[in-house]
C-alpha cells in the first residue's frame, strides 16, 4: 500500500464532526429559523452551548452585558456569525493539540487557524470587498489537514524538509513527493467526509495554490492572503516555515500593497488571542 | 527561570538563573543584547520595521516595531548598567515566503532596518542567522551570554 493509501485510509477513522454541527448549520442557513428547532438540536449537546456562549462573551464581540442563552447570541451576533461560531466551538477543542512531525506546539494550530479567519474577514473590509460567504469559516478550516498528518498520523516531516532545503521547493510540493499527497488535500477530504459544502473544501485544498482553481474564487484568494500574513507574523508557524509560494494570480487580482499587508498583520496579532484563548486546556 | 518573550514583546534581565526565549519568528525579527561584565541582557521579537505609520499602535507598544522596540530595549539595558562598547548584539529571524513579485518583503524590511538602528547606535551585529524561509526560536542564555537558534528539536549557538 502506498503512503497516499495508508493516509486516505485513516480519514476514517478520525472522530467525525459533531452531528449537531450540521444540523445546526442547516437550522441557520434558514432566515426564519425556529428558535425552537436550534433548541432542541442543542439540548443533547450541552458542551457545544457552552462554547458557543464562552465564544459569543468573549472580547472579540465586546458586548457590555452577558449574553446567557444561545437564542440572546442569535439575536446580537445574527444568523450569519452564529453558524461561524457553532463551527469554531466544534473544531476549536479539536485543534488545540501539538503537532508533532510539525513541531507545532499544543494551541499553536488553533492560534493560526483563528489568525487566518479573522486576517480574511479584516482583508475584504480593508479592500472594500463584501465578506464571502463562510470567508471566516473557510480561513478556520484551511490547514485541518495538518492536524491529520501532524496528530493523527504523526508523519515524521525530516525527509520532507531535507527536500525543501536541497531542492528549495515549497513544503506542499516536498509533501506530495514523499507523501504521495499534501496537508492541503489531506484536509479536503477530512471536510468531504464531513459533509461540508464544496466552497469550503476547495479552499482548504487549494489555499497554497489557488492559481489551480477553475473560477477565480474571491475567498480561495482572500484566505491565501491572510495565511502568507500570518505565516510572516509568525502565529503558530511550526517546521515548514515560510517554505511556501505566494501565488502571483492571487495577488494580481485582489489588490494588496506592503499598507494593507502590514495593517492586517497588526489587527490580526491584537485580536488572535481574543478567541484563541477560549479552549486553552492549561 | 524561563521567561517566553511574545510576538511584539520584550524582556530585559540582570539575573543569570535567566534564559529568554521566543518562538517561531517568521518574518519577525529577534534581537538579543548582552553586557558580559555587568550580566544585563534582552530579547526582543518585533513583528513590523517602521512605526511611522501606526502611531497610536507604537506608543502603546512600541516593541511590535523594529525602530521603536530596538531603541527602547538598548535604552533599558543601559539603564541596568550596560555599555555600549561591551555589548553583544545577535540577530535572527527575517524570513521570507517563497513570493516572486516581492510584494511581502517585510522579512527584508524587518532586518535592514534594524541594521540601521544598531548603526545609528554604533553598535555593530557579532552574529546573525535571517534571511532564507526557515522559522527559528531563539534563546537568551544569561548565564553563559550564549544566543542559541533552536531548529529541528536541536540548538546552534549563534
Amino acid at each position: 500500500m502506498s503512503l497516499r493509501e495508508t493516509i486516505t485510509g485513516q480519514l476514517g477513522s478520525i472522530s467525525a464532526m459533531p452531528v449537531v454541527v450540521g444540523k445546526l448549520r442547516q437550522l441557520l442557513s434558514n432566515p426564519d429559523v425556529e428558535f425552537r428547532k436550534l433548541s432542541e438540536v442543542l439540548k443533547y449537546d450541552p458542551g457545544m452551548t457552552t462554547n458557543i456562549l464562552r465564544l459569543a462573551n468573549s472580547a472579540y464581540f465586546g458586548f457590555r452585558t452577558q449574553v446567557n442563552t444561545v437564542t440572546q447570541a442569535i439575536s446580537r451576533l445574527g444568523l450569519k456569525r452564529m453558524s461561524e461560531l457553532v463551527m469554531t466551538a466544534a473544531i476549536g477543542p479539536i485543534m488545540q493539540r501539538p503537532l508533532k512531525g510539525y513541531e507545532v506546539p499544543a494551541g499553536g494550530l488553533w492560534r493560526h487557524s483563528i489568525a487566518v479567519a479573522i486576517a480574511t474577514e479584516h482583508l475584504a473590509g480593508q479592500l472594500n470587498i463584501p465578506v464571502p460567504e463562510d470567508a471566516f469559516t473557510a480561513g478556520l478550516l484551511h490547514d485541518i489537514g495538518k492536524m491529520v498528518l501532524g496528530t493523527f498520523i504523526e508523519v515524521d516531516t525530516v525527509p520532507i524538509m531535507k527536500l525543501v532545503e536541497e531542492k528549495k521547493i515549497p513544503f506542499d510540493e516536498a509533501e506530495r513527493e514523499i507523501l504521495g499527497i499534501d496537508h492541503a488535500e489531506v484536509g479536503s477530504l477530512l471536510l468531504k467526509k464531513w459533509n461540508l459544502p464544496e466552497s469550503l473544501v476547495n479552499v482548504t485544498r487549494l489555499h497554497h495554490a489557488p492559481h489551480l482553481c477553475e473560477e477565480n474564487s474571491v475567498v480561495l484568494n482572500l484566505v491565501h492572503i491572510a495565511d502568507s500574513i500570518s505565516l510572516m507574523s509568525g502565529i503558530g508557524t511550526g517546521q515548514d516555515g515560510l517554505a511556501y509560494n505566494i501565488s502571483k494570480e492571487a495577488t494580481d487580482i485582489i489588490p494588496i500593497n506592503i499598507k494593507i499587508i502590514e495593517t492586517c498583520a497588526v489587527y490580526t496579532m491584537q485580536r488572535v488571542s481574543e478567541l484563541s484563548e477560549l479552549f486553552e486546556t492549561n | 527561570m524561563m521567561h517566553t518573550v511574545g510576538i511584539s514583546d520584550l524582556y530585559i534581565s540582570d539575573k543569570k538563573e535567566d534564559i529568554l526565549v521566543t518562538y517561531s519568528l517568521g518574518s519577525c525579527i529577534g534581537v538579543t543584547v548582552f553586557d558580559p561584565v555587568v550580566h544585563v541582557g534582552a530579547l526582543i521579537h518585533c513583528m513590523l520595521p517602521l512605526s511611522k505609520m501606526y502611531p497610536d499602535k507604537s506608543n502603546s507598544n512600541p516593541c511590535m516595531f523594529v525602530d521603536t522596540g530596538v531603541t527602547k530595549m538598548l535604552q533599558a539595558v543601559y539603564d541596568l548598567g550596560a555599555k555600549r562598547d561591551r555589548l553583544i548584539v545577535k540577530v535572527a529571524g527575517g524570513a521570507s515566503l517563497l513570493d516572486k513579485k516581492r510584494m511581502f518583503r517585510i522579512g527584508e524590511r524587518n532586518y535592514s532596518v534594524t541594521r540601521k538602528i544598531l548603526w545609528k547606535n554604533n553598535l555593530l551585529i557579532a552574529a546573525e542567522d535571517v534571511g532564507g524561509s526557515k522559522s527559528r526560536t531563539v534563546i537568551l542564555n544569561m548565564n553563559t551570554g550564549k544566543t542559541t537558534i533552536k531548529n529541528k528539536g536541536q540548538e546552534v549557538e549563534l
